[in-house]
């Protein structure tokens, strides 16, 4: 089943107790932070939703992605879902794809336009999220923009979420890295010094939110995605200007234009490494035109030290891409965790085809787009170790992993900047540790018995999550 | 007025809190640094702004470049 937008998914959520409300009237700071870092400390946390914030008009929500049971609502799957069925249910919506949008005249988000006197501060309830972010930011919008080179080709619009610093009443600074596709427009638009067209699109439905999230390639579409991963199609209208392709019932759309060739000071952001991001000089956008509903909902992500909703935002939609793109050459892997830190860490379960294949497996991963500057620790385990049981890849690496030859060192890799540890700042040490059995020709030092499974364990897993949720009892 | 973070006197009031005027943001327009009247101290005082995350503005010019400005195309070049 598809919510048609945020506000059906927040009453879902509402409905199944993972939604707190806030009527007491809250300060922007530290309220709202304070509470985005305290829900997904809880078990399960709940989305949390602020009716009254100081100095402001509009509510605020937080954390609406941020436990594993918001995020099986979201795939409309009981909120009990084990993370491994979650990802296997992702993995078989994602053989739907493409499932192409629908286009409307206009939606709600269009009930008030506003072209003069631009204020960021009268539509959103802005506030700080670390307590030395350079200023007020903007951290879960999905940014629309497109190829200049091809301005019609809707499968080369990008939808992408990006940190957006705000710099003025009506200006932003954007982080867009070269190897992210906006990088990539953004290049193209300034080769030829010209203004790249924007919309900032706040408050979605929560699957358009994730495939933004979603490293996918170049020229597929997030909205194609979502449609498969929805099981219905996205249904879009037109922003005011730029021609760009806009969810019809997001609550608030920014318009504007990044400034070509100009770079000005933006940052540190508390980043999704758990540390600040220096300052850079970083682009900037001109907002001119802002479009929302009536009482617009400001949805905003706290990300702190992992983890915050940010992780469970960018668990399964980093691994799933990377399962796919190694299977398809690899067919013995069998699931791909990158649920650490967008994928920094990932742990991969595969069956060996021969000595030494769990190291090319690791070796797979480094090569795909997502997984070469971000992957900087890859562990390989069995096709039976579950790599999303990290006791289970505990017991792998204690048991399997004969450190003088499992282990491997690839220096001067490509890197992520915002990881501390790349230096300089985009290149990694790549570790890859080899938590295989080894089969031949590799030297198989003692031939061990595993234990099997009890016939039938399976089974009994559901009969037992089922009686604990008919008592009522939400684990 | 000074600004928390760099210490220039380039920072300004942008707005007032829509409701109430409960509050006012300030913006520094050396270093892009913003805060709110109603934080704390440790963010508005320059005195007690953690040094850590000062910024000199001498330094602002020769940060990295993300992503770096590319040439301009040889046909741009011509007009
Ligand atoms: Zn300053």
């Amino acid at each position: 089943m598809a919510y048609k937008d945020l506000r059906e998914f927040l009453a879902k959520l509402e409905e199944q107790q993972q939604l707190v409300r806030v009527r007491d009237e809250v300060m922007p700071e530290p309220d709202l932070s304070a509470a985005g870092r305290a829900a997904p400390n809880i078990e399960n946390g709940p989305a949390v939703f602020f009716e009254k914030i100081k100095g402001y008009h509009n509510p605020a929500v937080l954390n609406v992605h941020g436990s594993w049971a918001n995020h099986a609502l979201m795939l409309g799957m009981p909120k009990n879902t084990t993370i491994k069925e979650q990802f296997y249910e992702l993995d078989k919506r994602w053989s739907k794809f493409p499932v192409k949008p629908r286009w409307v005249s206009c939606g709600p988000v269009k009930e008030i336009k506003i072209k003069e006197n631009i204020n960021l501060f009268e539509v959103l309830p802005l506030f700080r999220v670390n307590r030395y972010d350079g200023g007020f930011y903007i951290s879960k919008a999905l940014v629309i923009s497109k190829d200049i080179d091809d301005y019609d080709n809707y499968r080369k619009q990008n939808v992408g979420t990006y940190r957006l610093q705000v710099k003025g009443k009506d200006l932003l600074g954007i982080q867009a890295l070269p190897f992210h596709d906006i990088g990539i427009h953004l290049r193209k638009a300034e080769e030829i010094n010209e203004p790249l067209p924007v919309a900032i699109c706040i408050g979605n439905d929560p699957v358009l939110t994730f495939m933004a999230s979603t490293p996918i390639e170049y020229d597929q579409s997030e909205y194609e995605f979502a449609g498969a991963l929805r099981e219905e199609p996205v249904e879009l209208t037109k922003s005011e200007t730029g021609n760009l392709d806009i969810p019809c019932a997001a609550e608030v759309v920014l318009e504007g234009y990044i400034i070509p060739r100009k770079r000005n000071v933006e940052g540190p952001f508390g980043e999704f490494p758990g540390s600040y991001s220096g300052a850079r000089l970083q682009a900037e956008i001109k907002i001119h035109t802002i479009t929302h509903r009536v009482n617009p909902i400001f949805e905003n992500l706290y990300l702190g030290i992992p983890w915050t909703e940010i992780d469970y935002l960018m668990a399964l939609n980093t691994s799933i891409p990377l399962y796919r793109q190694i299977k398809d050459s690899m067919p013995e892997v069998v699931a791909v965790n990158a649920m650490y830190t967008h994928g920094i860490g990932t742990i991969i379960s595969t069956k060996s085809r021969f000595g030494g294949y769990g190291k090319a497996v690791a070796m797979r991963l480094l090569s795909t787009p997502h997984g070469m500057p971000y992957s900087k620790i890859v562990i390989v385990v069995d096709e039976y170790v579950d790599p999303f049981n990290l006791p289970q890849v505990m017991w792998a690496l204690t048991t399997r992993v004969r450190p003088d030859k499992d282990v491997v060192l690839i220096p001067s890799a490509p890197g992520m900047p915002l990881d501390p540890t790349s230096e300089p700042p985009g290149m990694h040490t790549k570790l890859i540790i080899d938590a295989t059995t080894p089969v031949a020709p590799d030297v198989i030092c003692r031939e061990t018995e595993l234990l099997a499974t009890p016939y039938k364990t399976d089974e009994w897993e559901k009969i037992i999550r089922r009686l604990l949720n008919e008592k009522g009892v939400s684990k | 007025m000074i600004c928390p973070r760099c210490d220039s006197n380039t920072a300004e009031k942008i707005v007032d809190a829509p409701k109430d005027k409960s509050w006012e943001v300030y913006l520094c327009s050396t270093c892009g640094f913003s805060w709110r009247s109603t934080e704390d101290e440790a963010i508005t005082d320059p005195a007690r702004y953690d040094k850590k995350f000062k910024l000199e503005p001498a330094v602002l010019d020769s940060l990295l470049a993300i992503p770096p400005v590319p040439p301009l195309k040889e046909s741009v070049k011509k007009d």
